[in-house]
């Protein structure tokens, strides 16, 4: 292969573009700006949905006064309005995001720990263990989690940690399969080899040496998957699996917004904003901080 | 990322099909063998979903005699009717016989309608099918074009363009998009129907009209996902392959090396997500199908679940994880049909 011209090469005798950006100034720049932009906004979506409640006065996202019921955008009091028994879309947006967030960084969370630890074992042990352990995963990843959806809101009633519950068995699968991908990357590497061989104990092999390198890629998952989450919860509250009203979610508020959607559009603009703005923030974000890692 | 040939390999699992010990793959290659494999694989996953449905549905309060007869029947009557289903059994001798009538063919009657299972299974799988493959189709529309108008000059104003509409794409919920095209299409425009089916058999056109909105809120985020990827992946091939150096030097325009000579390579992970897609847009139209009313599997589903209707139930699942498996299995087989240097050893998983 030495003898031969490498594409590189080839390329520059005919000056053609090869790598576009990759070795300009201003790359690295832009990889700073597009971590930092996304970053920015979920932090200020964060502050919103956490502290926004105690810092503006807005009235309790159950709070209703009837009399104040439809009332549009900008008006005194209220200015998002209310919806059509007068709860105010404000509060509601802020405590619901609240809402989707806890439990997007609930199932993540999990997901993280349970599937990415089962994936690590199952992609390092190999053999006959793995291919069992990943048979399991695959009847998860097979199995149509509405129906367990269903089953845990029927059993238990809907409530904000049975919707965690729900969603894990979407996440933990997901997570299992991409460390178990990672790990196999990871374990033919010269220094988990030489780790091994000089007698490191499999814990701490996995713990410390092969977990730092897969992390980066489960953390990127992270955040796509909160975006996913997001919407998931969402979708659950249109089958009336999700968060039981009165308490708020964007979901349930675009779910109920859409009964009434010809009359006032505006209780389902306003939700799906936000929840655009979150899921674009996260996937943006997870975007970013690939590129970044990958260009190291 | 190693170089372009096994990066496509990246998206599946682990670096399984990397270029190791590639004489003695060659040796003892066989699609067929590994189809075998991968079906028998493919057997304990089956079972297990069939299972789990079982152990779930187990788990949900009340039962379809309760269900059905309503708050007012009495115990008597309830245990009756359970008797007639032959429902009065420990759940292992149920799922024991399920199983054993699934393995000879008989999926049972429904226990609401006492039609049999198949025949409302095969009134709802064509609606199912022809959404999601009506929304591949939009997303394939889009995506083409978009990500090689992006490829072409990548950083150009088209591309910024291109990618601002797929990054907008992943980020919308289809239920959200589906509510939006209703107020917008049905709403303010009366273009589309919001609600309600014509079957494909009664009257075509009015046919693809009923489903327009709905493989639209399909096929969106689908095409923003699958337009990254083709972009993504054709960059690869116009910024690091000899043989697109090759063709430029002969003279070859950009347009031809573009269609003609990197799409072709940058199919792989295009293929593959769109078969593992397969099953997991089943699961994506049940929230569609609720919205727009389409009596397809996933409405199916809920019904089903709503009255404790095991043999619908897992009937439905069954076929989701079939579309699951069979989504896998058609990716292995596309890769070799597309590229005639990939060989599956034994070495494979």
């Amino acid at each position: 292969m030495a003898a031969q011209p490498s594409s590189a090469g080839v390329a520059g005798a005919l000056s053609l573009p090869l790598s576009e950006g990759a070795a300009a100034p201003s790359g690295r720049l832009r990889r700073t700006l597009k971590i930092t932009i996304p970053a920015g906004m979920l932090l200020v979506i964060f502050f919103l949905c956490f502290l926004g409640p105690l810092i503006f006065a807005v009235p309790g996202p159950t709070y209703t006064n009837i009399l104040d019921a439809n009332e549009g955008l900008f008006s005194h009091h209220h200015l998002l309005g209310t919806d059509q028994v007068g709860y105010d879309i404000l509060s509601r947006i802020l405590y619901g995001g609240r809402a989707s967030l806890e439990i997007a960084l609930a199932v993540n969370g999990i997901g993280m720990a349970v599937g990415g630890f089962f994936g690590m074992v199952a992609g390092y042990v190999g053999g006959w263990r793995d291919a069992v352990m990943m048979r399991f995963i695959d009847v998860l990843i097979a199995f149509p989690g509405i129906v367990l959806a269903i089953a845990i809101a029927e059993r238990l009633g809907p409530s904000e940690f049975h919707v965690i519950l729900a969603l894990t068995v979407f996440s933990v699968p997901a997570f299992a399969r991409l460390s178990r991908a990672a790990t196999l990357r990871v374990r033919e590497e010269t220094f988990v080899v030489a780790a091994r061989l000089s007698g490191t104990r499999t814990n701490r092999l996995l713990l410390r040496h092969v977990l730092p390198n897969i992390l980066p890629q489960l953390i990127t998952f992270n955040l796509l998957g909160m975006g996913i989450v997001v919407v998931l919860e969402g979708a659950l509250s249109f089958l009336n699996l999700g968060i039981p009203s009165p308490q708020p979610s964007w979901g349930n508020m675009i779910a109920n917004g859409q009964t009434v959607l010809t009359a006032e559009p505006r209780l389902v603009i306003v939700p799906s904003i936000a929840l655009f703005i979150t899921v674009l923030s996260l996937n943006l974000l997870g975007d970013g901080l690939r590129e970044h890692w990958s260009a190291r | 990322m190693s170089a372009s040939a096994p990066a496509s390999f990246d998206l599946r699992e682990g670096g399984e099909a990397r270029p190791r010990h590639l004489g003695r793959r060659l040796a003892q290659s066989s699609l067929l063998r590994v189809l075998g494999r991968r079906l028998l694989a493919a057997i304990p996953v089956m079972w297990g979903v069939t299972f789990l449905t079982f152990l779930v549905m187990n788990l949900v309060p009340g039962n379809v005699a309760r269900s059905l007869l309503g708050a007012t029947a009495t115990p008597a009557q309830v245990n009756h009717y359970e008797a007639q289903l032959g429902l009065n059994h420990p759940f292992f001798t149920l799922y024991g016989n399920w199983l054993g009538n699934v393995l000879q063919g008989n999926f049972g009657n429904s226990y609401s309608s006492h039609a049999p299972v198949t025949s409302t299974i095969a009134s709802q799988l064509p609606v199912s099918f022809e959404l999601i493959a009506y929304g591949f189709i939009i997303s394939l529309v889009v995506a083409f074009p978009l990500a090689l108008l992006a490829a072409r000059r990548p950083n150009g104003i088209v591309d910024r363009i291109s990618m601002a509409f797929s990054m907008a794409g992943v980020s919308i919920a289809n239920y959200v998009l589906a509510v939006v095209l209703v107020w917008v299409f049905a709403d303010v425009v009366s273009v589309f129907p919001a609600i309600g089916f014509v079957s494909i058999g009664t009257n075509f056109g009015e046919n693809l009209r009923s489903l327009t909105l709905p493989a639209i809120a399909v096929g969106v985020p689908l095409a923003g996902f699958y337009t990254r990827l083709l972009r993504a992946d054709l960059l690869e091939q116009m910024q690091r392959e000899d043989y697109v150096i090759t063709a430029r030097a002969k003279g070859i325009g950009p347009w031809r090396v573009i269609v003609r000579h990197a799409l072709r390579n940058s199919l792989f992970g295009l293929i593959t997500v769109i078969a593992l897609n397969f099953g997991t847009l089943l699961g994506a139209a049940v929230i569609i199908e609720q919205i727009f009313s389409l009596p397809g599997l996933g409405n199916g589903l809920i019904q089903a679940i709503g009255n404790h209707d095991t043999p619908v139930i897992e009937a439905t699942v069954l076929i989701f994880a079939l579309m699951t498996v069979a989504g896998n299995l058609l990716a292995d087989v596309l890769y070799a049909v597309i590229d005639p240097r990939i060989r599956y050893g034994s070495t494979a998983e």
